[in-house]
């Protein structure tokens, strides 16, 4: 069996010596042939070149595949060049330096670079590189390049496409295509298929977007930047807007709103329904960087006189509509939030135990004014998944969960690679 | 009897060649033919043949891989000598036609100083001119502005009339080879035939063809179109000699540009002659800085890979808009900027220019032997020795005209 250590770029070991059992160079790696195979082709062999002469290797004749040093277990004295067949995918020869179109045959990119990674213990094609990075790693100047940008503290993004999306190969293609269409795409991580649907162009997302679901589409929705998503609704009916915006946790639903024109966003609440729009209403008030404008209104409440067991029944029929259950609210009647109770804690209390005799009291809250940084540390320094909101008189507004801050912690490079994907 | 509807497919097929090798006679290669005809008179005639000929074998090749493949020159460049070769030869022509646009708006510049009017204000106007063109014109339209400008190099052949030259000796000069082995005649000799290949062209007319998407059907309908525009611009700077040798040479005046040439038409043919001259200087510089900038945003998108064409907007192609507008707006400015070195500048480009040429040409040579990529069209034998050697020898003359730049 090949040992091959994680990834490998085609560029690294293209060229390559290529050793034979006694250390003996037999020649240089000049291509590698792949079984097209879904969804990850598989490499099958080797094509090492000396002079005029190509041998092959199949791949369970390699012994080591990496960027240092290739062996195959082989006598140099004992080969006999063998020529590629017609059929075969070679990967330099077919694939690298070839056309992305997406599927409307719109120019993306160009291959820059392949990656090879390991898929169930084979080693397979497993995506493109389609970035600036890849395009100076070919040239052979990524370190420089990755210091030079470092002056203008600019950290370069890998931009890779997964094999995935792209259409299954076959030899000597005149290029490349997503396959950002149909099943795919509803297969699809809602944040994957953001990344696609931002390198597609407008016309395209108008289209992939109707073929979704309203569920995905809510999810997709979001993960969007602020401008595609207006460009998105903007594009649809208003009746399909709606629907999504209702799908949407409201505190993301409110987020979108915030970006559209006024009178646009105000059309689309009154369409909504009655509960929903009423709950975006509200966070809409707020201004977005504070702990009102991140928070969302779905949350576990209960009153502290209920018993662990009916705490559990009720918390199954809630937990498909909220975003958190790990955190359970304990309110009096007027909604004031007098104690937490951790998931945990809930199973592991007996069945009869009261509410109010596990809850943990004071809970710690966070002022509807409270600004995002304050909210993060606040979420940072008590360890918490989801802190709880209140106004004045303690009664509780909502929650803000630690993902709704992820995106203001992370350092700022970071963010737009994932954005910009 | 003329088949009306294939002269309809003619019409539609037209454009690219025409084009191209009109941009040929730009600027610098007005200058190049109003100088050789004011110190050589018309002993230079002949060449404007072998020329001829030499620029249809290479441009018709061209042609033939855009209407084969659909796919562009540097696109084939990228997927088949990989991304060092691509790249390397992407930065030079960028850099060279940099160059050639800052002579270009040079040309315009001069001509228009002709008409009395300030570079600061027809530089501007100029570039501007030629953004909006491609910014905002559909492939159809911008084409159409090309081959109407193309017309305008007519007033050449109005101008060469109106100076009254001797016909006969004039036909018997353009067909008898006459030598000589003067070194300024040899220099002028090196200068006509390296100005007719450049780099840039290549790229531009096989990305013309394919954004045109002609079919392989009416390839010999294409190959019309180059053969035609190439005579066609042979045949204007032998009305741009002849219009400086029945002159200048004659009287023995010295220039040094086109400028002085149109100058110079006044007092000896009259205003008139010396008008429709720089008028076609004027259109000549800005076409070609129009062209220039738009082959340049061509080639490097496609070998990147990213959209390109005259039919798409800054939110669909906004790599190629980009590179457009910059490189005019950059081309634009050095000319307005005072002292700017402007004869260190155009040297430069035309050096890259001439040292990429053997690149380019080999490779495209390549190319189009190439069965896995042309099928049945590639070169016959026969074509593929007039090609290699008409290579060799635009190569040769083209670096020596480089070497010869710098004495």
């Amino acid at each position: 069996m090949p040992f091959f250590a994680g990834e490998i770029f085609v560029s690294e070991v293209y060229k390559k010596p290529v050793l034979d059992r006694t250390g003996e160079e037999i020649g240089k790696l000049k291509d590698i042939i792949v079984a097209a195979g879904e969804p990850f082709p598989a490499i099958t062999t080797l094509v090492v070149a000396a002079g005029r002469e190509t041998y092959l290797f199949p791949w369970d004749t390699v012994n080591l595949f990496n960027r240092r040093v290739i062996t195959v277990n082989a006598r140099i004295d004992d080969l006999r060049a063998a020529p590629v067949s017609s059929t075969d995918i070679l990967i330099c020869r077919d694939l690298l330096d070839k056309q992305i179109v997406d599927i409307n045959g719109a120019k993306l990119v160009r291959v820059n670079d392949l990656e090879l990674g390991d898929v169930k213990g084979r080693l397979c094609l497993v995506a493109a590189d389609i970035g600036l990075r890849g395009l100076m790693r070919r040239l052979g100047v990524e370190k420089r390049g990755e210091k030079f940008f470092f002056l203008f503290k600019y950290k370069l993004p890998h931009k890779l496409i997964s094999w995935h999306y792209v259409q299954t190969i076959e030899p000597k293609v005149r290029r490349l295509t997503l396959t950002v269409s149909g099943q795919k795409v509803s297969s699809m991580h809602p944040a994957d298929l953001a990344d696609i649907i931002s390198e597609v162009s407008q016309k395209e997302r108008t289209v992939i977007f109707g073929s979704l679901d309203v569920d995905t589409a809510a999810e997709a929705l979001h993960e969007l930047e602020p401008r595609v998503q207006v460009d998105i609704i903007d594009d649809m009916s208003k009746e399909r807007a709606s629907d999504i915006l209702e799908r949407m946790p409201p505190d993301e639903a409110a987020d979108v709103l915030g970006d559209l024109p006024e009178a646009k966003a105000q059309e689309l609440i009154n369409l909504m329904e009655k509960e929903e729009a009423e709950d975006v209403q509200e966070l809409m008030e707020h201004e977005e960087d504070t702990a009102g404008g991140l928070m969302t209104t779905e949350y576990l409440a209960f009153p502290p006189d209920m018993t662990v067991e009916e705490a559990i029944k009720e918390l199954r029929l809630e937990a498909p509509d909220v975003e958190t259950i790990y955190y359970l609210y304990i309110v009096d009647h007027e909604e004031r939030l007098i104690g937490v109770l951790s998931l945990k804690h809930l199973i592991l209390a007996m069945p009869q135990t009261l509410l109010s005799d596990i809850m943990i009291t004071p809970a710690k809250t966070l002022p509807l004014d409270a600004e995002q940084k304050d909210v993060a540390e606040f979420i940072s320094k008590y360890n918490l998944l989801a802190a709880p909101v209140v106004d004045e008189e303690m009664v509780m507004r909502g929650i803000v969960t630690v993902d709704d801050v992820l995106d203001f912690l992370l350092p700022t490079a970071s963010r737009k690679k994932r954005r910009k994907r | 009897m003329f088949n009306k509807r294939k002269i309809l497919v003619f019409l539609s097929v037209l454009g690219p060649g025409i084009i191209t090798a009109n941009v040929d006679n730009d600027a610098g290669g007005i200058a190049t033919y109003s100088v050789a005809g004011a110190h050589f008179g018309y002993s230079l005639l002949w060449t404007l043949i072998p020329i001829t000929v030499a620029l249809i074998v290479v441009q018709e090749m061209v042609a033939r891989m855009g209407v084969v493949t659909g796919k562009t020159l540097a696109d084939l460049i990228r997927e088949n000598f990989g991304v060092k070769a691509t790249f390397f030869l992407m930065l030079s022509l960028l850099l060279a036609d940099m160059g050639n646009t800052v002579a270009e708006f040079a040309g315009w510049a001069s001509a228009m100083e002709i008409f009395g009017v300030s570079k600061y204000i027809s530089v501007p106007i100029g570039a501007f001119a030629v953004w909006l063109l491609i910014v905002k014109g559909t492939y159809r339209f911008v084409e159409r502005i090309f081959l109407i400008a193309c017309t305008v190099f007519l007033t050449y052949a109005v101008s060469a009339y109106l100076v009254h030259p001797p016909w006969g000796q004039i036909m018997l000069s353009t067909v008898k080879p006459s030598f000589d082995f003067k070194p300024s005649y040899l220099l002028m000799l090196i200068g006509v035939v390296g100005t007719t290949i450049a780099p840039w062209m290549q790229f531009y007319l096989q990305s013309a063809v394919v954004e045109k998407n002609i079919k392989v059907e009416n390839y010999n309908l294409s190959r019309m179109d180059v053969i035609v525009g190439c005579i066609m611009t042979d045949v204007i700077a032998f009305f741009i000699i002849v219009a400086c040798a029945a002159t200048m040479f004659v009287n023995g005046i010295h220039i040094t540009d086109a400028k002085d040439a149109a100058v110079a038409l006044a007092p000896l043919a009259g205003k008139h002659a010396s008008i429709l001259f720089a008028i076609g200087l004027a259109n000549a510089s800005l076409f070609a800085a129009s062209i220039l900038p738009l082959a340049t945003a061509y080639y490097v998108c496609e070998g990147m890979g990213w959209e390109s064409g005259v039919d798409k907007n800054f939110k669909t192609a906004p790599q190629f808009m980009w590179l457009y507008t910059g490189i005019i707006v950059v081309g634009a400015l050095i000319i307005l900027i005072p002292n700017a070195p402007l004869i260190p500048i155009m040297l430069i480009s035309q050096v890259v220019n001439g040292v990429m040429l053997p690149f380019v040409l080999i490779f495209m040579l390549l190319l189009i032997n190439n069965k896995d990529i042309m099928g049945e069209f590639t070169n016959s034998k026969t074509f593929d020795i007039i090609a290699w050697a008409t290579v060799v020898i635009m190569v040769v003359l083209t670096l020596a005209l480089v070497v010869s730049s710098f004495f």
